[in-house]
């Protein structure tokens, strides 16, 4: 079974026959957590670097940015017995899409706001693939916690 | 039976960075006993003298003795040349970090760092994690 995650979205879960599943990662960052102990699994698809752009937006679609985002994904973890101390991170995205000039950085700079989430929830990053010009698919096993990805044809595991 | 805990000195001017450094410590998993600061190669080497140090994180550009002489006399001595040193500098000379490593330093991490390099450094060093 697969549950998708859309653009600014956060889904967990607990089934260890689901994978999450997030497509289209250019700029945005996929954010998959997964506490080894109670087997529960969590994926963040963020759009834009902090919540302060919008305050109003963020309130109602906190999934929208890395800082909002990743609070309400460790809201969503902690429902379901997760741990902040035994969480596994790994992320990916954060492409400079159609922005060959740099002008706007947004997949650095939406690097940047999760990196400063992360922190400052005491979380470190198990393994990343950022960066680069291509578009991510993002899968999370929740039997294991196995994270992949999908560039194209290809499929690595993260 | 109490586990074994390794006491960590870090050597750097910038309070901030130290804070920070500091943190990762504590997000590191590893079994670390007392965290030491110190502002200075005088304050550092106070501090080797006088305390069980198992490891030291060690900027190079500081105020009065800085991490290269500090890096040298720990290196000298043999009462602290077995403590490994590491240096967390933003030291762009390849070659200046190839000499202190012949000089006895056993490590080195670029700034700005990311925290997971620091927490490998001390599980290298220190072992643990979870």
């Amino acid at each position: 079974m697969q549950t998708i995650v859309d653009i600014s979205d956060a889904k967990v879960s607990a089934d260890p026959a689901d994978t999450l599943v997030t497509y289209s990662l250019g700029s945005c960052i996929g954010v998959a957590v997964y506490d080894p102990a109670a087997r529960v699994a969590g994926l963040l698809h963020c759009q834009l670097p902090t919540g302060t752009m919008d305050p109003a937006k963020a309130a109602g679609r906190p999934a929208m940015y890395a800082d909002t985002g990743l609070a309400h994904l460790m809201k969503l973890m902690a429902a379901r017995g997760a741990s902040p101390r035994r969480l596994q991170v790994r992320l990916a995205g954060g492409a400079q899409m159609f922005d060959d000039g740099g002008v706007f950085s947004i997949g650095k700079r939406n690097h940047a706001a999760v990196r400063k989430a992360l922190w400052q929830h005491g979380l470190m990053v198990a393994a990343e693939a950022v960066g680069g010009s291509s578009p991510r698919t993002m899968y999370v096993g929740v039997a294991d916690g196995q994270v992949s990805l999908r560039t194209g044809t290809v499929t690595t595991t993260l | 039976m109490e586990p074994t805990t390794h006491n960590i000195l870090v050597v750097d001017d910038s309070a901030t960075t130290r804070a920070v450094v500091k943190r990762t410590i504590a997000l590191s998993g590893a079994a670390v006993g007392d965290v030491f600061e110190a502002g200075d190669g005088n304050a550092a080497l106070g501090v080797i003298r006088s305390r069980k140090v198992d490891l030291v994180l060690l900027d190079l550009h500081m105020p009065g003795m800085g991490g290269v002489e500090l890096a040298g006399i720990l290196h000298g001595d043999p009462a602290t040349r077995d403590i490994p040193i590491v240096v967390i500098s933003a030291e762009p000379s390849a070659g200046r970090i190839e000499a202190l490593k012949a000089g006895g330093v056993r490590g080195y991490v670029r700034k700005p760092f990311r925290p997971e390099q620091v927490r490998d450094v001390i599980h290298h060093f220190l072992g643990g994690g979870q």
